[in-house]
């Protein structure tokens, strides 16, 4: 299928055993939200109504984004728009600029993570914390968030404990879950005491009032956004919902797909600044139009990034997120990547897929996420010259049973080749985790000739 | 053209405006009991006590505050201060400088309304200063048990109009946890580390 899927894959889990660890850690999360999502007799319902009033809000997307700009200027924010990422982040660094702030802390935002607004900043010469405990980890060890919700997922707690070691100080060989979070506890919470500005992003704004809704289970983007003077929130355009009524729709089917959990321990409704401070939101384009334009693929922008379908995607299990070109691993991810980064590999991603739609079954917004990965399949056609003449050659092949019987009489000479990991293999990467089946001896038809031999 | 414009142009002609909302979620009957909402509590790293009695009920507090704060400062807001009577803490106003309430051990802060579906209680924006409810290590918020609703949508309909007028409005369920370090749940990520609900009868 996929090379760049299967290099990464190598990278990040390079062994069956750390392969299985991850495997297992991940589809956890998808039997919490099993179990969860049972105790709901209603969570159908919730699904089509959620996904509903989704179709309903993109497709006014225009009056409800001028509605919050103008609810959330009555009630005190400042209200930024940014067409791309390096709008983004020239505006969120202007801000920053203006008023001196140069420690800032971050909750989880997977725009700023899509926009890379640390980098820049700390080209600038700002201090940027990520507070969320699993974007700290990764931080700390210079790597992308490798899970939507749980940043850190491919990590060890012996890994983490080492990192905390060397980054924080903390004594060697701690590996006690409870006492490493406290350690970061204790750093974070010196720094959100000392921060000039806090950026969060928002899971969900609220048209008709202004409002922005932040969901989190730490209290982090709490801390980040009430402490400090400055409030930033970068958000993306597809977050909008009408009001307040849509909320409970959100709010219950959320934390139950991404956790099991019935709800996450805060969600927080701000609207206009705190007294005394200041709230500026910066609404993010960065390719959300050109999905919306898109008739097939429009619904890709229901995604509450609950992260349900990476959690039960057998790919995503046991390839991890690295293993993927854009900022959001998993099915969305496949399905976002095409339409949001113009990086070829992106192109790639809809074939890295066995269409098993166990994603669909999942998505508490509905996204028809098989789907769309067949329909990129047939937009994109092939990923690579490679591919493509390898098609060609498969189907000449097939058509013809000449070439068909010579190839498969070669490919029966080159088989214990083929099972051998080398430099001149073409296949190595996957043996690392597979193994090549026996070959099953002489063909059917080889088969049928002896046995046409033996009666005579 | 500024972004503004780019932008909602390029929303305009790509959205046909003709999906319409699909009106009011009607959910299907739940119960409010105060069982099932310190079950969800519970099962969110809370700790339920109560339905108390209004006249036993700083006696109750009382005993939870001096357990929990280990002679440490306790701050109460306003709102609450009156149902405690007098005692070793703090009343905070609403106002109060963040910095002042670093040192906090345990907080106790009125809660408008408690969901049973899931244990979260809502605290409105005057009911204390926000910094509270995340710097202290401990949470105790107190709800009167006829505040109890179903379930989230019970819970919105239920809050006041002038809900937003104010800075936040916040659903609370259970201490502030991560479970980021190989899904180990540990109660006390960044807020506080153990959160109770007290109940009062009316």
């Amino acid at each position: 299928l996929s090379g760049l899927l299967d290099r990464e894959a190598l990278r990040q889990l390079p062994s069956a055993e750390r392969v299985r660890w991850h495997d297992a850690a991940v589809f956890d999360l998808r039997q919490r939200r099993d179990e969860g999502v049972a105790r709901v007799p209603d969570f159908e319902a919730l699904r089509e109504q959620a996904a509903a009033i989704k179709a309903h809000t993109l497709d006014h997307l225009g009056t409800y984004l001028e509605r919050f700009e103008e609810r959330a200027q009555a009630a005190g924010a400042v209200v930024h728009w940014a067409q791309d990422a390096a709008a983004h982040n020239r505006i969120v660094l202007a801000l920053l600029q203006e008023r001196d702030a140069c420690r800032v802390v971050k909750s989880k935002s997977m725009l700023t993570e899509e926009c890379g607004l640390n980098p820049h900043l700390e080209a600038n010469g700002i201090e940027i914390v990520d507070t969320d405990l699993g974007e700290r980890i990764v931080q700390l060890g210079h790597e992308p968030p490798s899970h939507i919700m749980v940043p850190a997922i491919h990590r060890t707690r012996e890994e983490i404990g080492e990192l905390f070691h060397r980054e924080m100080g903390t004594p060697e060989g701690e590996t006690d879950p409870k006492r490493l979070t406290g350690h970061a506890r204790a750093d974070l919470r010196g720094r959100f005491l000392a921060a000039d500005a806090g950026i969060t992003g928002a899971n969900f704004l609220l048209a008709e009032s202004g409002s922005l809704v932040v969901v989190t289970n730490e209290g982090n983007a709490d801390l980040g956004m009430t402490l400090p003077p400055l409030h930033i929130a970068s958000v993306g355009i597809e977050k909008l919902i009408p009001g307040l009524d849509d909320l409970p729709v959100f709010a219950r089917l959320l934390a139950r797909s991404a956790t099991g959990q019935a709800i996450s321990a805060y969600t927080s409704i701000v609207t206009g600044p705190r007294p005394g401070g200041e709230l500026h939101v910066v609404l993010v384009d960065n390719g959300r139009t050109r999905l919306l334009a898109d008739p097939t693929h429009r619904s890709a922008l229901h995604c509450i990034r609950c992260g349900a379908c990476l959690n039960t995607c057998p790919v995503y299990r046991r390839a991890g997120g690295y293993s993927y070109s854009g900022p959001v691993p998993g099915p969305i991810g496949s399905v976002l990547a095409p339409a949001m980064i113009g990086d070829p590999a992106a192109r790639e991603l809809p074939h890295a897929s066995s269409l098993c739609g166990s994603c669909t079954a999942v998505c508490p917004v509905k996204i028809d996420l098989h789907g769309q990965l067949l329909a990129w399949r047939r937009e994109l056609r092939s990923p690579s010259r490679t591919w493509q003449v390898g098609v060609r050659a498969a189907g000449f092949v097939l058509r013809h049973p000449r070439a068909y019987r010579l190839a498969a009489r070669a490919a029966r000479l080159l088989w214990p080749l083929l099972g051998r990991e080398g430099r001149a293999n073409p296949a190595s990467p996957w043996l690392q985790s597979r193994e090549l089946p026996e070959h099953p001896g002489p063909s059917f038809r080889a088969r049928q000739r002896a046995r046409a031999d033996e009666r005579t | 053209v500024s972004d503004r414009e780019r932008i909602l142009s390029r929303v305009r002609s790509a959205s046909a405006g003709s999906t319409a909302h699909p009106g009011a979620y009607v959910a299907p009957p739940g119960d409010a009991r105060v069982e099932t909402f310190a079950d969800a509590l519970r099962a969110a790293g809370g700790e339920s006590y109560g339905p108390h009695p209004v006249a036993s009920l700083p006696g109750e507090l009382a005993r939870l505050l001096t357990a929990w704060s280990q002679g440490r400062r306790v701050a109460v807001a306003t709102r609450v201060a009156d149902v405690l009577g007098g005692g070793a803490f703090d009343v905070v106003p609403v106002d109060a400088d963040s910095a002042s309430l670093a040192n906090v051990e345990v907080a106790v802060v009125r809660g408008s309304l408690g969901v049973a579906e899931n244990g979260a209680v809502a605290v409105e924006g005057p009911a204390a200063p926000r910094a509270l409810l995340f710097l202290c290590q401990r949470l105790v918020l107190l709800l009167d048990s006829t505040a109890l609703v179903p379930d989230m949508h019970a819970a919105v309909a239920a809050m006041p109009p002038d809900a937003l007028a104010h800075h936040h409005y916040t659903w609370i369920s259970g201490p502030s946890k991560t479970a980021d370090i190989e899904q180990s749940l540990v109660l006390g990520a960044h807020g506080p580390t153990a959160m109770a609900v007290v109940l009062s009868l009316a």
